[in-house]
Order: C-alpha cells, then structure tokens, then sequence
C-alpha cells in the first residue's frame, strides 16, 4: 500500500501560489476558521477518488460543497483577477515494493483543471515516477492529446487508426497504461511504432528498447492505480441519535447517519466482526471515559424488528444498567460514528476527518489522539482536521512514549496561516522526544499571548 | 535560538523578580526566535515555578520548548560526575548543553558560567553567557537589558 506523502496546490480556493505540503501516515491540520482546511480536505478527496475510485471530481459531493468553478478558482477580488485553471497533485511515497523496484523515485500526479459551464474539469493530467513521464491534454469529445517520456527520449502519441478509442479509457487517469500496453502486445513492425510514437523535438525516433521503458512505465502506472477505493469522510456534524432504528442496508455517509445499521448488519449477519468490533469499541470507550460496553438490543422475535443501540457505563462496584444511545451524554452517540468507522475492519485506504473532537471532554479528545495513532500505518492514512490541543498533545506524547508503531515522521501537523488574500501552509515535524519542530514564529501566537496575559507579563 | 535557563533566575524571567533582561529573554522565547531546552534535573527545578509551568504548556505546544528525556539528560550528568572537570554544583545543566546543542546559558551563578565556558567540558561550539550580575547594588548595571544583550540573544544558535 502506499501513501500521499505530499500535496501541491496552486491558484485554488484562498491557496495562490503554488505551495506543497508534507503528509504523513497521520495528518493533523490545525488552524484558524477560515483558513482552507475543508478545502483542503475536498481537494485531496476529489484527487484520491479521481485517481484511484474512477470517479470525476466533484467539488459539491457531500459532505463538502465547495460551489462551481468561480467559487473554486482563486479570486483576488478585482476584476479579471479570478484564475482561469487551478492544479493540484499528489505525490504518493513509493511504499511498493515493485514501484521501488522500477523507479526509486516517488510517483507524481498532477491536474490541471479548467471550466466546463460552471463546472471544474480535468484539462491537464501529469504522471511522474523518476524518468517516466506522461502528460495527457484533454479536450471534451476528443481523444488526448498524449506526450510520454522516459530517459532515452519523449514522443507524441499518434493514435493508429485501427485502435478503437473508447472514452471511458481516457475518463480514467490510468487509461494510458492500457493504451501503452496495447501497442506491444500484438505483433507491430518497428515502423509502425515509429508512427505511433514520434518524436519531441530533438528526441531520438522510437527504438525497440524503448518499448521495454515503456512497459515499465505502464506497470508502474498499473501498480499505482492499485488503490481502488474512495476515501471516507467523516463530517464535523454527525447525525442525532434516534431512540429506535429499523433494520435498514447501511449505506455509508459523512454524517454517519448508517452507523446504527452498520453496527446492528454486524451483530446480526456477522458476529465475529461484530465481536472484533465491539471489543474496539468498549476499548475507546474505556480509554475515553465515555462507556464501558455496547449492545445492540432487538424490540421484537424478527430481524426486522426495530433495534436499539445501547450503552453501559458501570459503576464502581456495581455494571449498573444499559441505557439507550440517546440517553447518553451528546458526546457519546457523536463520537461513535468516528471510532466505529476508524476501528471498523474492511476501509479505504484514506480517511479523512473533519473535527472528531467536537462535543468530548478533553479526557476523551486525548484518547482520539492514541487512537489516531493507533490506526493510522502505511496502509491507512489518516487526515484530521482539528482545534483540539488534547488531540494534538497525545500524539505528540504518544510518539514521544512510543506507545504506537507510530514514529515522528509518519506524522505531519499542516498550519493554515492566513497572510492577507492568501493562505500559506506551513508543515511542522514532530521529533522524536515530542517535541514540535520548525513551527514558523506565528505558530499558536494567540495562545502565547493570551498566556502572557493570564501571567499578569 | 537554544537557551537553558538556570533555575535561579527563572523569577527574573517568568515571576514576580522581572529584570528588563529578564523580560527582554522572556520576549525572545515568547514571541521572538528563541527557544528554550528543558530535562532532567533542571525541568523538575523549573517546575517548582507556577509561572514557568504555565508559560510551558503553551510552550511546548508551539515548539519554543525543547524538552529531552530525561533518561539522556541522567545518564549525562552522571558521566560528568565521573569526569569530574566542573566547578559548580550544576553538572546536570552541562549535561542539557551537551545532550541538546543550546550553547547559551541564562544565570548568574559565577561558577556554573566558568564551566559553561570550558571548551573541556562543552566542547564546540563554545558556550555563551547570559547574565544579570551578582551585584544588585550595581544599578547602572544591574538587570539592564544592554545591546550586548540583545545582540547575544539574535545570535543565538541552536542545533535544533
């Protein structure tokens, strides 16, 4: 499995000139209201889902809606002054061994997006991994137009006319291995594929060990593309419990709205699962203060009876009674869709979260944090936006007291920093004793001064 | 942008005994380039500050203190112990300055400068002094927060 381990933006939303930041395994994104973060969020699920789900990007898909193409491209408030395309790309940590194996370097992608009506669309598609290169030019209704290079040469695709061109192909951004792969495997004369690839400039024509580069181009491009799920999302907002839920498929949403029949689909079809499950669960809920078990309570004989999920906080000599969800304190049934759906077995491999800690004490924030730190790994990557210094200061310790596998650099903190128009993200390490590295001076300088002035200084 | 601060001149920095020098270096670890290492010994004597413990939590947070474990910090000292080359009674602060890099030192204890300055014991790059003086009678000099100071205090350098 591999991992996004940075992400460049330009000319989108509050973020002007072109700017990288670090991920990691665990990404924190910290900052004021207003400075980019959701955005951020949206743009690396619409790349992730593009890349690797074969979805278009959508900049309105819930739990984020962003708004059309004027309110996406940067603007700077003049007339004229809004961008006509905005890029984004991703670079993924070649964590694969057969991407090492190719090419040591890590694998770049790249789009640049233009206006289709309202809409963002993909005009621009780059690929990167070391030598190998492809860049596909995009026109509604037409076929790419297709540069590819590796480190004997660059070449323009001109497409036999024998080869049916499907469009679904090009819809993909991994199509062009496909189509790579196609020419050599059927029998072609050296001249033909001299045709198809004609040279850039002063590249040298196309020669039969190229068409060896090239495989490995299309097998790096096809290992890359092996990440085939969308990403979650969990929304800041989640859905408000019900005293009674009717057995129902689960089908996920940000607001975690399903997590009830998720849980009760478990307990009834898969009690393993459920059990695995569970225990996680009263684990979080130990650690957190919150709870000490959960069950799912059938009203009726049949499977179609309405159920309740119910929650038990003992006491100290005696386990007390179980009480509905919704009789809990709010923080409770609002945190369980965040936990269920980071413990839950069977995820995508990125999962972005918006403010889990909203509604828990900070006893139960802190534990959010170890168990960030828990799941996120090589093969789940975990983006948390958050304003939550609890969170944030367990897994500096917890890194610090290596109470995960977690090391300091499969974690990243991403300051959004607001500087007039524009918004600047800062990448801050964590080192290996806990401490915060390289925070740019402003970092937090609210809090240093409002603790100056509770010293009276 | 390292610093230790001794224990016996934290109230000039963060409490109640506030010299101009004291709120300059304050200045400089709150808002300004400087950071400050804390471990072992010395973070439990710092510790004994209200003030200090404050001004540390949200410290620690925004990265303008540098704490160590303080096993490394022990096992240090110890070896200075052995070693034996140092005058003061503050082996557990040359330690800090070896384990972290910092290379200046906020005190006013006359030994503990000596040794900070011994290139034996701190080896490279040499360790630079900040102070106050001993002579609170001395008010020309006293707790002023001088361009030396000042000019100390940007030229700071820290390994981390």
């Amino acid at each position: 499995m591999s991992y996004i381990d940075k992400i460049t933006v330009e000319n989108y939303r509050c973020f002007y000139r072109e700017q990288t930041a670090r991920l990691a395994p665990l990404t924190l994104l910290v900052g004021d209201n207003s400075t980019g973060k959701t955005s951020f969020l949206a743009l690396l699920r619409c790349l992730w889902d593009y890349a690797f789900a074969f979805q278009e990007p959508d900049f309105k898909l819930e739990p984020f809606d962003l708004g059309s193409f004027d309110e996406i491209a940067h603007h700077r408030g003049a007339r004229g002054s809004q961008a006509s395309t905005f890029t984004a790309g991703f670079c993924l940590n070649p964590y694969r061994p057969l991407i090492t194996a190719l090419s040591k370097a890590p694998f770049e992608f790249r789009i640049v997006f233009g206006k289709q009506g309202t809409i963002p669309i993909p005009i621009e598609r780059h690929m990167r991994g070391g030598a190998y290169w492809t860049r596909e030019s995009l026109e509604a209704g037409k076929p790419p137009n297709i540069q590819i290079g590796t480190s004997q040469g660059s070449w323009n695709i001109v497409l036999p006319e024998n080869v049916k061109l499907f469009s679904s192909t090009f819809r993909r951004p991994f199509g062009i291995s496909m189509l790579i792969q196609s020419f050599f495997t059927g029998f072609r004369e050296e001249k033909e594929l001299e045709e198809i690839f004609q040279p850039i400039s002063s590249s040298p024509s196309f020669q039969a060990e190229d068409a060896k580069a090239l495989n490995n181009l299309a097998k790096i491009l096809q290992v890359v593309q092996g990440d085939s799920e969308p990403a979650s999302v969990g929304a800041p907002v989640r859905s408000k419990p019900r005293r009674t839920y009717d057995p129902a498929k689960p089908a996920p949403d940000p607001e975690g709205d399903y997590i009830p029949m998720f849980l009760a689909n478990e307990f009834s079809l898969n009690r393993e699962g459920w059990n695995e499950l569970k225990a996680e669960l009263e684990k979080f809920g130990e650690k957190s203060g919150l709870f000490n078990d959960i069950v799912i309570k059938r009203l009726g004989q049949w499977g179609s009876a309405p159920f309740q999920v119910q929650i038990r906080k003992r006491g100290q000599r005696r386990k007390g009674p179980y009480r509905n969800l919704i009789d809990m304190g709010y923080g409770v049934s609002q945190v369980l869709p965040v936990v269920t759906e980071l413990v839950r077995a069977h995820q995508s491999p990125l999962m972005l979260l918006q403010q889990p800690e909203v509604h828990l004490h900070p006893s139960a924030q802190a534990a959010l944090g170890s168990l960030c730190c828990r799941i996120a790994g090589s093969s789940r990557q975990l983006i948390v936006e958050t304003h939550s210094d609890h969170l944030l200061n367990r897994v500096r310790m917890d890194i610090r007291d290596k109470t995960s596998a977690l090391k300091p650099e499969d974690v990243s903190i991403l300051w959004f920093e607001r500087s007039d128009l524009d918004v600047r993200i800062h990448s801050i390490r964590i080192d290996a004793e806990g401490n915060i590295a390289d925070a740019p001076p402003n970092y937090r300088r609210f809090f240093m001064d409002e603790m100056r002035r509770s010293l009276g200084i | 942008m390292c610093a230790i601060v001794d224990a016996n001149v934290a109230g000039e920095i963060f409490g109640s005994k506030r010299t101009p020098a004291g709120e300059g270096f304050f200045n400089w670890i709150t808002n300004g380039n400087g950071k400050i290492v804390v471990g072992g010994k010395l973070r439990e004597e710092l510790g004994r500050s209200q003030a200090f413990l404050e001004w540390s939590l949200d410290a620690v947070q925004t990265g303008r203190m540098i704490s160590l474990t303080d096993d490394s910090v022990h096992a240090r000292t110890a070896q200075l112990q052995k070693d034996a080359k140092h005058r003061s009674n503050d082996p557990h602060i040359l330690a800090l300055a070896q384990v972290s890099g910092a290379r200046l030192l906020y005190t006013n204890d006359r030994r503990l400068q000596n040794d900070f300055k011994n290139r034996d014991i701190i080896g490279h790059p040499e360790g630079k002094i900040f102070s106050t003086g001993t002579n609170k009678d001395d008010t020309i000099h006293y707790g002023k927060f001088t361009q030396s100071k000042k000019r100390l205090l940007e030229r700071a350098k820290c390994a981390r």
